[in-house]
C-alpha cells in the first residue's frame, strides 16, 4: 500500500496534523491507570497489520516532512550529528540494517540492489538514488550513518558495547526530548541516564542495561517512552531551549487542546552484527489532546494517568506549567468509568 | 527533587590511595594537590618507580616534595608546562602505569584529556579535588566553554546567556552542562550565589 506523505511543518507555523487513521495507529502508551518507570522491554516481533509495530521501522504519512525538519535542524546545527571515530562498522550495520529493512518492507518506496559488494539504493519518496561500495566511505557524499540517518523517521544512538556498558558513541538526533547528543556523546549507560529521577532508585537502568548487554542479533526489543511537549515541534532540544521554551507560556484553557501534545517514542533496540554495537532507535510520535480526546477511553485513561503523576516526573517532563490545567481539560471526558487494562483506542 | 536525588554522571573524587599492584607509578599535582601528593608519601612508600609533576602556583610544596619524594620529581610553572611534560613522558610508560591526579576540576579532567589519547581510561585515573569547586561549564547552545565558574549561574564567554549550572557532567567535553536560565521568562534571573567557591 503506497503511502500519501503530507505536506507540513513541525516548526513556525506548525501545520503538522494526523489524519483518522494515523490517529486510530497512535502508540498510546499507558494500559494502566497510573504511570511509573518499569522495564518496559519486550521483543521487537512483528506488529498487527496497520500498526506502528508491522515492520522492524516504521515509515508514516509525516516521512518526507521529518526528513524536511531533519535537514534544517542538521544545517543549523552540524552538531546533532556526531560518530566517534571507533564506530566506523557500526556504521557500515547501520546501513545495512536500515536500507535491508525499508527495500524488504516497502518495496515501492524504497529499493536496494546489491552486486556483491556494489548496492544501489534508491529511495523514491525523497528522490534519491546512489550506486556505492559496501564499506568504503569514500564512495557516499557523507559518512554511512549521516547518509541514510537523514532518510529515516526519528533518532538514532550508536551504542559501543565494551568495560560491561554501553558508550553513546555515535548519535543523528534532531528529534528528540531535551537532551543534547554534543554533550551525551561517548558517556557511559550510566552516566547519560544520570538526570533521571527515581529511575535508579527503582532499579530500572540497571536492570535495563543487564537485559540490553544480552542482546543478541536478529532479536531486537523495543519499548514505548513518552512526555508532553507544547506545538507539534520535533526539536525540542536544549540547544534550542531559547526559541521553544517560552511556548510554554502561551498555553491556557481555550487552546490547550490544540496546542498540547502527547509525545511517544517508540524505542527500538538492534544488535549489529560485525561491531556488536547495538542501535538505539528513538522513534516519536506526536498527537495533540484534541485528537486523543477522540478515542474517549484514551481520554479517560490520559486523565487518570495525569491526575495521579508523580510530582518528580511532573517537572523531569517539563509540564510543571500546564499541567493543572491538562488535567482539568482532561477531566470533562473522565466519567469514572472502569477500563480493562491495554492501549487500544476503542 | 527530593532527598536523595542526585545526577549519576557527576563525577566523586577520592583521596590518593597507591595501588599497589602496578609496574610504575605517576602522580600528576597542581598548587594545593602537592598536599594530596605528601599525603601520599605518608602511605607505605611503593616498591615501584614513581614519577611526580608538580605544577606550582600561589601554594607551594615544592620545597617539601623534593625532601619527600626520593627521585623522579619534576617542578614546573605552570598548568601547560604539566600537561607538556606529561605528552613528553608517556611515550615511555608501559603498561601497569598507575596515574593519580590532585588539583582542581579544570586541571584534572585536562590531564584526563592528554592520558586518553595515549589510551588511558578516565576511570582507571586516581583523582582528588584540591584547591576549589570551580566548575567548566559547556554552553549547550553555543557550545563554548567557560572556565571557573563558582556560582550556581554563570555568563557564557561565548553567547552571553546566563547559564544555570546542572550537575550533568560530560567526561568526553569535561564539562558541566550550562542551560540558559531565563528561557522561559527572559530577565528574570534568580539569585546568583557562589556555591562553588
Amino acid at each position: 500500500m503506497a503511502l500519501n506523505f503530507k505536506k507540513e511543518t513541525f516548526r513556525e507555523d506548525y501545520t503538522y496534523s494526523n489524519s483518522d487513521a494515523a490517529i486510530k495507529r497512535f502508540p498510546f502508551p499507558f494500559p494502566e491507570d497510573q504511570y511509573m518507570y518499569s522495564v518496559n522491554i519486550e521483543p521487537h516481533t512483528k506488529g498487527k497489520q496497520g500498526s506502528v509495530c508491522e515492520f522492524t521501522f516504521d515509515i508514516d504519512e509525516h516521512y518526507v516532512a521529518e526528513c524536511i525538519d531533519k535537514k534544517i535542524t542538521l544545517e543549523q546545527d552540524p552538531g546533532r550529528y556526531q560518530a566517534l571515530p571507533h564506530m566506523m562498522d557500526a556504521q557500515w550495520d547501520f546501513v545495512e540494517l536500515t536500507m535491508g529493512a525499508l527495500a524488504q518492507d516497502y518495496p515501492e518506496h524504497f529499493t536496494l540492489q546489491k552486486q556483491g559488494l556494489i548496492w544501489t539504493w534508491e529511495n523514491k519518496p525523497l528522490g534519491i538514488k546512489d550506486t556505492f561500495t559496501f564499506g568504503d566511505t569514500s564512495t557516499l557524499a557523507a559518512e554511512p550513518f549521516d547518509y541514510i540517518g537523514r532518510q529515516l523517521q526519528g533518532d538514532f544512538v550508536l551504542l559501543d558495547h565494551r568495560d560491561e556498558t554501553l558508550y553513546a558513541d555515535a548519535g543523528i538526533v534532531t528529534s528528540q526530548a531535551d537532551w543534547s547528543l554534543a554533550f551525551n556523546v561517548g558517556m557511559s549507560w550510566r552516566e547519560w541516564h544520570g538526570p533521571v529521577p527515581r529511575a535508579t532508585e527503582l532499579g530500572v537502568m540497571d536492570r535495563a542495561l543487564k537485559y540490553l548487554l544480552n542482546l543478541q542479533i536478529g532479536s531486537p526489543v523495543r519499548r514505548l517512552n513518552w512526555t508532553m511537549t507544547v506545538n507539534p515541534r520535533l526539536d525540542t532540544s536544549p540547544e534550542n531551549y531559547p526559541h521553544w521554551g517560552s511556548d510554554r507560556n502561551t498555553v491556557n484553557a481555550e487552546n490547550i487542546g490544540d496546542l498540547v501534545h502527547l509525545r511517544v517514542e517508540l524505542q527500538t533496540l538492534f544488535r549489529l552484527p560485525r561491531s556488536n554495537a547495538i542501535v538505539f532507535s528513538i522513534r516519536c510520535y506526536l498527537i495533540n489532546l484534541k485528537d486523543i480526546a477522540i478515542y474517549p477511553c484514551w481520554a479517560k485513561r490520559l486523565h487518570r494517568v495525569q491526575k495521579t503523576m508523580h510530582p518528580d516526573l511532573i517537572e523531569y517532563k517539563g509540564m510543571t506549567k500546564f499541567h493543572p490545567m491538562m488535567v482539568d481539560w482532561l477531566a470533562k471526558f473522565d466519567d469514572g468509568e472502569t477500563l480493562a487494562i491495554g492501549t487500544q483506542p476503542e | 527533587m527530593e532527598r536523595g536525588y542526585w545526577i549519576k554522571s557527576k563525577p566523586v573524587y577520592n583521596a590518593l590511595v597507591w595501588h599497589e599492584k602496578a609496574t610504575a607509578h605517576l602522580v600528576l599535582a597542581q598548587n594545593q594537590g602537592g598536599l594530596a601528593v605528601l599525603k601520599l608519601f605518608q602511605q607505605m612508600q611503593p616498591q615501584q618507580p614513581v614519577t611526580v609533576i608538580y605544577a606550582q602556583h600561589d601554594t607551594d610544596y615544592a620545597k617539601t616534595l623534593k625532601k619527600v619524594v626520593p627521585d623522579g620529581l619534576d617542578v614546573v610553572s605552570s598548568e601547560q608546562e604539566l600537561l607538556v611534560s606529561l605528552k613528553n613522558i608517556m611515550p615511555s610508560m608501559r603498561m601497569g602505569l598507575r596515574v593519580y591526579v590532585a588539583g582542581s576540576e579544570g586541571f584534572i579532567w585536562s590531564v584526563a584529556e592528554v592520558l586518553k589519547t595515549f589510551g588511558v581510561e578516565e576511570a582507571d585515573i586516581m583523582k582528588e579535588l584540591t584547591d576549589t569547586l570551580a566548575r567548566t561549564i559547556y554552553c549547550v547552545h553555543c557550545k563554548a566553554i567557560t572556565h571557573n565558574i563558582t556560582t550556581n549561574i554563570g555568563k557564557c564567554s561565548g553567547c552571553a546567556r546566563m547559564l544555570f549550572v546542572r550537575d550533568h557532567f560530560s567526561r568526553h567535553l569535561g564539562a558541566y552542562m550550562g542551560l540558559m536560565i531565563d528561557a522561559e521568562s527572559p530577565g528574570e534571573l534568580p539569585e546568583i550565589e557562589e556555591i562553588y567557591p
